[in-house]
């Protein structure tokens, strides 16, 4: 009894070998329909600002490897979906008195110290480096940062919103008292206000919305404060591109909410608020 | 077994283990001498300082040679309740990247030091990992570790590193990337282990946050079980992190061989993210290494890895396979020298690039 389960063990033992050699024969795959972040080519390119070629060429192949998901060191997240709002007026985590990216001061940039290797905690980032970032990559994040941190430009001839927080359908956290929308161009501050937004719970009843604003130096967003903390439950936010007081790019062009490739429609994102307990 | 060769082989484990580094222990030593992590550091999931016991016999059994005499020997006790230990690894890295011209430094990877503050001697103890390098002063676990009987099940609460896979001294690993749970990352929350018999187990409670300060109500539960024989060792572990934005499970499993001189390890984890891309990805990521053993204080390690970033999505897979050589001249000195070949999408120069490194590495 004791013997044959010595000798069980054993053979399990035994058996382990061949299963580490089999997984000494996996390849790497040959790259074929992929872009360079290793996605699936899909669609017309994005569009060609310096953040859309920072994430493309940076953040996405080389970072994203270690800040991606719920596990993202320091809950820093570079994915093409989370990276601006990670980064942009976000304060560090090993150095909370620095912002991650402070918009027009790259010095005062703890993403510059970072990629520099003068940051006041950890590893020089890459972490898995070297190589770490050439001096061309360093000068296109400071030239991006200098310039005011704008979000992606995205082509074409409508005003759209690339992202949100929360994104659609997603859930924001308990005691979630403010929104944000990003655009693929800079928004007209005159047009980005109260009545350019609505907000409503699941009854569908309209929420307040104490203000809209472009922040200084983020043209491409328009943030939003509420009067009061959300209770959990359902909302849905509506940014206009119809009725009265439409959202509109410097250039006057309407928000195409409908994303039909014309100006007009409502830009709608339903989403969640989470319970304080569960 | 006899008590003095118990006695022999833990030492030449400990010594192994400290030849590896304090800060990385190197799972494959454990699994040459058959024997348990908690035999010879402090910490029961391994890494860090080495206990009294591991620390006397790194330093009278192994190294290829070894200086002085019984009298000096080093046991980490600086007090009767204080052990001190730490480590110093001094690189020269080489790199190059296709459509680049090659570079290389002179760095300081990494310089640590550890306090363990035994208040009530097996029992009770604070524990503390200072990292002084790179950047400022930084603390990477603080822990208080409670037996509640001893030598068998402990709880730990603090900052610590979870218990996940094998704590592999390269926290570069993509098995250690893609958990995301390695020793850059520690995170805050309590555990719960029990080392009985051949059992080695832990049930750990965290945050999620990989470091960061908690942002939600979510929580992150790790489990992480290990049988291990003289021979042979196989364990799994889970995870799952639940955050606002949606879960993230991690499955894993993990096991070595011995055979002579050679030992085999090999990890596999999958990882289902919600949280990542539109809908969520599932990832894989496997390491397979042999490490032989040509001669005392020598050691070869061949390592392939494979990386899987989407298993939605054909040929987008990364492997990277490393080739380092160990060579312990004398006690609390360690020489490596490596070189890691990564390969990748070819329009992706990074997932292609060439490593190469020499280490000293000081610790005690
Ligand atoms: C091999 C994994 C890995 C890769 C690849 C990586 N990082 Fe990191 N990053 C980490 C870890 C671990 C930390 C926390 C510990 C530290 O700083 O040493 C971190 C911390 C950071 C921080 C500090 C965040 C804060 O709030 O304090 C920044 C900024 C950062 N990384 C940027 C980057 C950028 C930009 C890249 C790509 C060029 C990158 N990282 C690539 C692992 C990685």
């Amino acid at each position: 009894m004791v013997e044959d389960s010595t000798r069980c063990l054993r053979r399990i033992g035994f058996s382990l070998a061949p299963v580490v050699l089999a997984l000494a024969g996996c390849t790497a795959g040959s790259g074929e329909g992929l872009d360079a972040g290793g996605r699936p080519i899909s669609g017309p390119p994005a569009g060609n600002s310096d953040f859309q070629e920072i994430q493309d060429t940076i953040f996405t192949p080389i970072c994203t490897v270690c800040h991606a998901g719920a596990n993202a060191p320091v809950g820093l997240r570079l994915d093409a979906a989370n990276s601006y709002a990670m980064l942009v007026n976000v304060a560090s985590v090993e150095a909370p008195g620095t912002l991650r990216v402070n918009p027009g001061n790259p010095g005062a940039s703890y993403l510059v110290h970072k990629i520099e290797g003068t940051a006041a905690t950890g590893a020089r980032m890459p972490a898995n480096g070297p190589p770490y970032l050439s001096q061309a990559q360093v000068d296109l994040i400071r030239g991006w940062i200098a310039a005011g941190a704008l979000a992606a430009q995205q082509p074409g001839s409508v005003l759209l919103v690339t992202s949100s927080i929360p994104g659609p359908a997603e859930t924001a956290p308990s005691g979630t008292n403010k929104l944000m929308l990003v655009f693929n161009a800079a928004v007209d501050p005159a047009r980005a206000n109260v009545n350019s937004l609505e907000l409503r719970d699941a009854t569908d009843q309209i929420v307040p919305i104490a203000s809209a604003v472009v922040p200084p130096g983020r043209a491409n967003v328009v943030e939003i404060a509420l009067g009061a903390p959300l209770a959990a439950g359902s909302f849905q936010l509506a940014a206009r591109g119809s009725g009265p007081a439409p959202l509109a790019d410097m250039a006057g062009r309407v928000l195409d909410g409908d994303a039909d490739g014309a100006a007009g429609g409502d830009w709608l994102i339903p989403f969640d608020v989470a319970g304080g307990t569960r | 077994m006899s008590s003095r060769r118990m006695f022999t082989r833990c030492g030449v484990v400990a010594l192994l283990l400290a030849l590896a580094g304090a800060a990385q222990a190197e799972p494959y030593l454990a699994a040459q001498m058959g024997l348990k992590c908690v035999q010879c550091h402090v910490n029961p999931t391994g890494g860090g300082l080495r206990s009294v016991f591991g620390n006397a016999y790194a330093q009278t059994q192994l190294a290829a040679r070894r200086i002085g005499g019984d009298e000096n020997l080093w046991t980490g006790q600086v007090m009767k309740f204080l052990s001190v230990g730490g480590n110093a690894r001094a690189n020269w890295n080489y790199s190059e990247v296709p459509n680049q011209s090659g570079a290389n430094d002179f760095a300081v990877e990494e310089a640590r030091a550890y306090f363990d503050f035994g208040v009530i001697p097996n029992r009770l103890s604070v524990y503390v990992d200072q990292r002084f390098a790179p950047g400022n002063s930084t603390n990477l676990e603080a822990n208080v570790r409670f037996w509640l009987t001893e030598n068998t099940m402990y709880v730990k609460a603090g900052r610590m590193y979870l218990p996940f896979g094998y704590r592999f001294e390269d926290d570069n690993a993509f098995v250690r990337q893609l958990s995301g749970i390695n020793m850059q990352a520690p995170d805050e929350g309590v555990e719960f282990g029990i080392e009985g018999g051949a059992w080695s187990a832990q049930l750990a409670f965290s945050n999620g946050t990989a470091g960061a300060p908690e942002v939600d109500e979510g929580k992150q539960g790790v489990l992480r079980a290990e049988f291990v024989q003289s021979a042979w060792r196989a364990g799994a572990s889970a995870a799952l992190n639940h955050t606002e934005g949606g879960d993230r499970q991690a499955v894993g499993v993990f096991g070595a061989y011995r055979a002579g001189p050679v030992v085999l390890l090999g990890e596999v984890d999958l990882i289902d993210d919600d949280t990542i891309g539109d809908g969520g990805r599932k990832l894989l990521a496997s390491l397979a290494e042999a490490n032989w053993k040509i001669a005392p204080g020598h050691n070869l390690k061949l390592t392939h890895e494979w990386f899987e970033p989407d298993r939605d999505v054909d040929e987008d897979e990364q492997t990277r396979t490393s080739l380092v050589y160990e060579w312990a001249p004398i006690q609390f000195v360690q020489l490596r020298a490596g070189v890691r070949a990564y390969d990748g999408i070819p329009q992706n120069d990074q997932q292609n690039r060439t490593q190469g490194f020499l280490q000293l590495h000081g610790f005690f």
